[in-house]
């Protein structure tokens, strides 16, 4: 161990701008801006100019008016669907995953994964077309007899932003699922099955259990997905489907107003957070291994 | 209550459902293996197995790496399927029985405790999935908690207990559902030295005061000497023999055996004649004569045969004294001293290939009386020594 002493003295320097570079980042780019946005949040606008004084005006504006905090409310409420519809459907996926053996596995798990790459607008075009009046989803419940007549249910609303959004963010759901059940010892199911449990008994009391943690992960991601996006309920939710996303978005587009923006912002910044601490919180394994 | 109490118990005695054996002084068999096989793919891992576990002993399953220990054990525990073959217990075919319905319970190699629960968790699991009352469970948590000596522990998690700790909860989880048959596997393989010693005391402890059907797999020859009422010794797939650790001590019935089992003087050579309940060997030691009581094999054995005439280096004296058997002279390569004992190792003869046997001695205080590169006169005793067909 002597060696280290002596190697260590002239890495010293670059070593330090490393760790100062790791830590200048976020700040710069994180946590920098966002400040900007807690001060822009206090000031506010008069006939397109910002006014520099200090004020809780946007912050009342907020809790006050009658339109935000519902929209908020309704926004907090379909994103947490978003998170429990994407959590339900990618559970038993990423379940069905770890039963295949080795490649099969990871190439099924691959094209999970394949609609990651592809372009963000394209999918909601896609997805809008299914939707839509005429779309895969109305011939498809008309031609089984479900439906009478294309409804227009799915069509420019929020349940057109809670399908799109779904569709949009299982994988993100699916891969910590699948990361955590692939983690889990073998050896505990087998224990549990030796012990006299039934598979579902093992499966209640042990596998899931210890997949939580990647649930907790899986539904916080989503949210958090969910809730800071405006580009889909602005293409699939037509005039009924008012989300808080478009509410911010209007506020720093056609109502040029900076100041009140940023302390919606601000708001939405604080569900964001608590979701990830939420999700971080029950996130961590207990006793990582036996 | 105390741990006298809950030993009691714990002890099953009188349950309904076991089976009378054919005579009260005989063990019976508990489990039967018959024609066991077992590959994965096209590799035969088990070949032929048959083996017939007592109820109520201590039985150990030893051999090398990849010998197949731990396969035997999980095809007993219904881990894994077998390929054929059938395992009876109390002479009924259970072959087919799915593992949660099995009335064995494994400590596995690491533990296998579940990280979720804290240790009262843990052991009351098996109580648990059989919906037993929570009293009830709590009550038998806490007797097999005070049994294996870890009563204050139960609100721990397993991350928060050292590894003899977290060994010892795996074995009150298994024995908590009262099985007929414990397995075992290197259940103290990740113990160090001393901890391990304890623990084999510990559990042979254990299984004296619950009096339940121990299968312990290791590879450690000295711990199954130790604990075993009975030792099988398992190579590449195939069970070379059975037996109590004395059998196998003295009377091995093969090479493997004999050279597996601590240290052995094996010396090569051709069956010569027999006289009543002994035998003698020709070999590059002269002719040495050794015991065949109670092996007919050997006995019956043709003149001439390979085999090895076997004596432990505990047999092996200094003496000056000549009966005319098992006399040679040897001369001192190395001294060796090994705390209670010294180990001297010698050669008969000039050239290289010549034999080279270990002795050892109890050791001395005032040196050995043993020095290098001295000419010793050497004898054993005929009944000391055995033969082993090669
Ligand atoms: N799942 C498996 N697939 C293929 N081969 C296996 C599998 N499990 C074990 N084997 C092979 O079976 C043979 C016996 O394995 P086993 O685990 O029973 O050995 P062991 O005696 O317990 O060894 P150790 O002392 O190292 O634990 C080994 O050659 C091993 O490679
Ligand atoms: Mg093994």
């Amino acid at each position: 161990m002597t060696g280290t002493g002596s190697a260590r003295a002239p890495t010293r320097w670059p070593r330090r701008l490393v760790t100062l570079l790791a830590f200048a980042m976020p700040v710069i780019f994180i946590l920098v801006p966002l400040a900007i946005f807690l001060g822009y949040s206090f000031f506010s606008v008069d006939h397109g100019e910002i006014d520099y004084t200090l004020t809780v005006a946007n912050y009342v504006r907020f809790l006050s008016d009658p339109i935000f905090l519902p929209v908020f409310w309704n926004t907090c409420v379909l994103c947490l669907s978003v998170a429990i519809i994407c959590v339900l459907l990618a559970y038993p996926a990423a379940y069905f995953l770890t039963t295949l053996k080795g490649r099969w596995r990871y190439m099924l798990l691959m094209l999970l994964m394949v609609p990651l790459l592809m372009s963000y607008v394209i999918k909601i075009y896609a997805i809008r077309s299914i939707l839509g009046l005429n779309g895969f989803l109305n011939k498809a419940l008309v031609s089984l007899g479900i439906l009478q007549e294309p409804s227009s249910l799915f069509v420019f609303n929020m349940n057109a932003i809670l399908l799109t959004l779904t569709l949009l963010l299982i994988p993100f759901a699916i891969l910590p699922i699948f990361l955590t059940l692939e983690r889990i010892p073998p050896i505990l199911r087998q224990a549990s099955d030796d012990l006299g449990a039934s598979a579902a008994q093992t499966f209640m009391r042990v596998t899931l259990p210890l997949s939580l943690p990647g649930v907790a992960s899986a539904a916080s991601f989503v949210f958090v997905l969910a809730i800071g996006d405006f580009l889909t309920p602005q293409m699939v939710g037509g005039v009924s489907g008012f989300t808080f996303g478009r509410v911010l978005y209007s506020q720093f587009g056609t109502a040029y107003n900076w100041p009140f923006g940023a302390a919606l912002s601000v708001a939405l910044a604080a569900v964001v957070v608590t979701a990830i601490l939420l999700g971080e919180r029950f996130g961590r394994n207990r006793g990582a291994s036996v | 209550m105390s741990g006298r109490d809950s030993l009691l118990l714990l002890r099953r005695s009188g349950l309904p459902g076991r089976r009378q054996g054919p005579s009260m002084n005989e063990k019976s068999d508990l489990l039967t293996l018959r024609s066991v096989s077992k590959s994965y793919g096209a590799v035969p891992v088990l070949h032929d197995v048959n083996l017939a576990i007592r109820d109520g002993e201590f039985l150990t399953v030893l051999g090398p790496s990849g010998s197949g220990k731990t396969t035997v054990l999980r095809l007993i525990g219904g881990l894994e399927p077998m390929t054929s073959g059938e395992i009876r217990l109390d002479g009924q075919d259970i072959s087919r029985m799915p593992i949660n319905r099995r009335p064995f319970n494994t400590v596995f190699q690491d533990y296998a405790l579940f990280p979720h629960l804290t240790v009262a968790g843990n052991v009351g699991y098996g109580l648990s999935v059989r919906h037993v009352p929570r009293k009830e469970i709590a009550r038998r948590v806490a007797e097999a908690l005070e049994l294996v000596q870890l009563g204050s522990f139960a609100k721990r998690y397993p991350t928060q207990l050292s590894g003899g700790q977290r060994q010892r909860v795996a074995l009150a989880r298994a024995l908590i559902c009262r099985p007929r048959l414990i397995l075992l596997d290197e259940p103290l393989a990740a113990l160090d030295l001393e901890l391990r010693r304890q623990m084999q005391e510990f559990l042979k402890s254990i299984q004296r005061e619950i009096k339940t059907t121990f299968l312990f797999v290791t590879h450690d020859q000295e711990e199954a000497i130790g604990m075993s009422d009975r030792i099988c010794v398992m190579q590449a797939g195939r069970i070379r023999q059975l037996g109590t650790p004395h059998e196998l001590y003295y009377k091995p019935n093969c090479e493997f055996v004999a050279r597996f089992f601590g240290e052995n003087n094996l010396v090569p050579g051709t069956l010569g004649q027999v006289q009543g309940e002994l035998r003698s060997i020709d070999t590059a030691l002269g002719r040495l004569i050794c015991s065949v009581a109670g092996q007919p094999h050997l006995k019956n054995a043709p003149e001439g045969a390979c085999a090895f005439a076997m004596f432990r280096p505990e047999a092996l004296h200094v003496s000056e004294v000549h009966d005319g058997k098992n006399h040679f002279s040897g001369k001192i390569v190395d001294v060796a001293f090994a705390g209670s004992s010294t180990v001297a190792i010698i050669a008969v003869g000039e050239d290289r290939s010549a034999p080279r046997l270990r002795m050892r001695l109890p050791s001395r205080f005032s040196g050995s009386a043993l020095s290098a590169s001295e000419t010793v006169a050497l004898s054993f005793a005929p009944r000391e020594a055995h033969l082993v067909l090669s």
